[in-house]
């Protein structure tokens, strides 16, 4: 049995046990002031309209398996000031991992001030922390134009948050800093990462109904893509140094984001901007933004998103001369032929979808969205038959999100 | 004759409306001078904290009073609070307020603790030792 397939037998006994908690859920949620169990949990069905490709792992057969997922939730109090918090998830999709996503010690030494230490998801989006629990946020899947570019979803070590309330703002400061070393999925491969001095700050403001939330993170990547160190220190023996750094799967990631979201009874509108710039081959500089306004006539809501973005890679260099050696030739052929491989990212997609909210802890959503990419080889998409794929398809997903 | 009284009766019935459509934010504290704003107290209500020591006591989903403050203080649909509550239980950021599940529970309790806020109807008679922070019509 692969680990995949484990994974998934997994799900079924966990399920069970959870409909099994949410029988006594009354009594589950507080078993006593110190301890406290909850848990979340999304079923979720999706069709996509397109023979040719498969995008995140839906095909043109209807399938549960890509996004449903469920969550154990357990809080200890130690003692007033601090407590214990661990999260496991489990997940049946291919491009996602089942484990413990948080799983740390918090330390509240005033009620304004927040430190935890341990495994914690990295906090580079609005919604990168809670990515999991759908029932946080509208959409079934969040704007992937944005979302996909989570390279890091957690991280072991120290998180510190500072809040404050004025009479006209609220503010929120916070700063984290640790280490990732697990896989991470980049252009829908998985591939081993090394990552040391994660680190990164956000702000937070919020003003009535506006919010605006602004952070910047930074980490050292090493990538574990052995054949691509071997070709580039093959390079480096020749001398063709330019070419051997251009080809290093290394080094630094900064993001940068931004984000904005009114909302009132009736209406709201929620954006958000990243931009991705890497020192590594691997890694492609991404800028994304998606925009998303909605309709509230309670207990349902509608939204239109419509999200972009656009992948670069850096450029290859010109130096392996080419007619004068064999041997050269073909370094340069398989040099060229790396960055030709490359696969972009660049996207756009619009998004229509409703919420219900047919009890406190319970929604149901549907949702259709369309995506269109500018070339044929591109991360999003698997490709079958690369003739018959117009670039564009059309994903429908039903699903049902709960916390309890 | 007859006209004039209907209008004071629909009057009379136009002036009760409004005062049970009032939210009257309430603090158990020994400070009496103690004054917030309505962004503050939605912060208050939605986990954050203010420059006073206040812990906050909230009605259930489904009582009549918590939708009026949710409209009128916090300004956002009961399914977009416990979507916003999800977000901070899980990921473990902010505490939700301690709920009970009526006007009269939640009167007792924060006749009992100091250093608790909470909300109630207006025109609720409230006893003395109470200090009203914010009245939203």
């Amino acid at each position: 049995m692969n680990i995949r397939k484990f994974r998934a037998a997994l799900l079924l006994p966990i399920a069970s046990g959870c409909l099994l908690l949410s029988g006594i859920s009354s009594v589950s949620a507080q078993t006593g002031d110190a301890l406290q169990f909850s848990g979340f949990a999304r079923v979720v069905a999706g069709y996509l309209d397109e023979p040719h490709a498969t995008y995140l792992d839906y095909d043109d057969g209807i399938s549960l398996k890509p996004q449903s997922l469920i969550g154990l939730h357990v809080d200890y109090q130690i003692v007033d000031s601090l407590s214990f918090t661990g999260q496991f998830v489990g997940k049946s999709g291919n491009e996602q991992q089942t484990g413990i996503d948080w799983l740390y010690l918090a330390y509240e030494p005033t009620r304004a001030t927040q430190i935890k230490l341990g495994k914690q998801r990295t906090p580079f989006f609005n919604y990168s922390d809670s990515i999991d629990v759908g029932f946080s946020y509208p959409w079934i899947t969040l704007p992937q134009q944005v979302y996909s570019s989570v390279l890091f979803p957690t991280f072991d070590g120290i998180l510190g948050n500072y809040q404050w309330s004025g009479k006209e703002f609220g503010f929120e400061l916070e700063g984290y800093w640790g280490n990732y070393d697990d896989i991470i999925f980049t252009a829908g491969d998985e591939t081993p990462a090394e990552v040391s001095d994660l680190r990164g700050v956000i702000a937070k403001i919020n003003n009535g109904s506006w919010a605006f939330r602004a952070s910047y993170h930074t980490a050292d990547a090493a990538l574990g893509l052995s054949e691509l160190r071997e070709f580039s220190s093959i390079l480096q023996q020749f001398g063709f140094s330019q070419s051997a750094e251009s080809l290093n799967p290394d080094g630094r990631v900064d993001f940068y984001q931004i984000s904005a979201s009114y909302e009132n009874v009736n209406y709201f509108l929620r954006a958000e901007a990243t931009q991705t710039n890497t020192e590594s081959s691997a890694i492609p500089d991404i800028n994304a933004y998606f925009v998303a306004l909605g309709y509230n006539y309670y207990p349902f809501l509608s939204y239109v998103s419509f999200g972009k973005n656009e992948s670069t890679y850096p450029k290859s260099v010109n130096e392996i001369p080419i007619g004068l050696d064999p041997g050269f030739d073909a370094l340069a052929f398989g040099y060229q032929n790396v960055f030709n491989s490359l696969p972009s990212l660049s996207s756009k997609s619009i998004t229509l979808g409703t919420r219900w909210d047919w009890k406190t802890n319970l929604a149901l959503k549907a949702e259709v969205t369309w995506t269109q990419v500018p070339k044929v080889s591109n991360a999003n998409f698997v490709v079958m038959d690369s003739a018959k794929f117009d670039r564009k398809s059309r994903l429908y997903q039903l699903a049902l999100e709960w916390v309890f | 004759m007859k006209y004039g009284l209907i209008i004071i009766l629909f009057s009379l019935a136009c002036s009760r409306a409004a005062g049970a459509d009032s939210i009257a934010v309430v603090a158990n504290s020994e400070d009496v001078s103690v004054e917030l704003s309505v962004q503050e107290i939605r912060n208050l209500f939605m986990g954050g904290v203010v420059s006073y020591d206040l812990v906050a006591v909230a009605l259930p989903s489904g009582s009549q009073t918590r939708v009026i403050f949710n409209t009128k203080v916090v300004g956002l649909t009961e399914s977009r609070i416990q979507s916003y509550w999800a977000q901070m239980r899980f990921s473990g950021r902010k505490k939700q307020p301690i709920e009970l599940s009526n006007e009269e529970m939640v009167l007792e309790y924060l006749k009992s603790h100091p250093g608790s806020i909470a909300y109630f109807p207006a025109d609720m008679e409230l006893p003395a030792g109470l200090t009203v922070v914010l009245v939203v019509d």
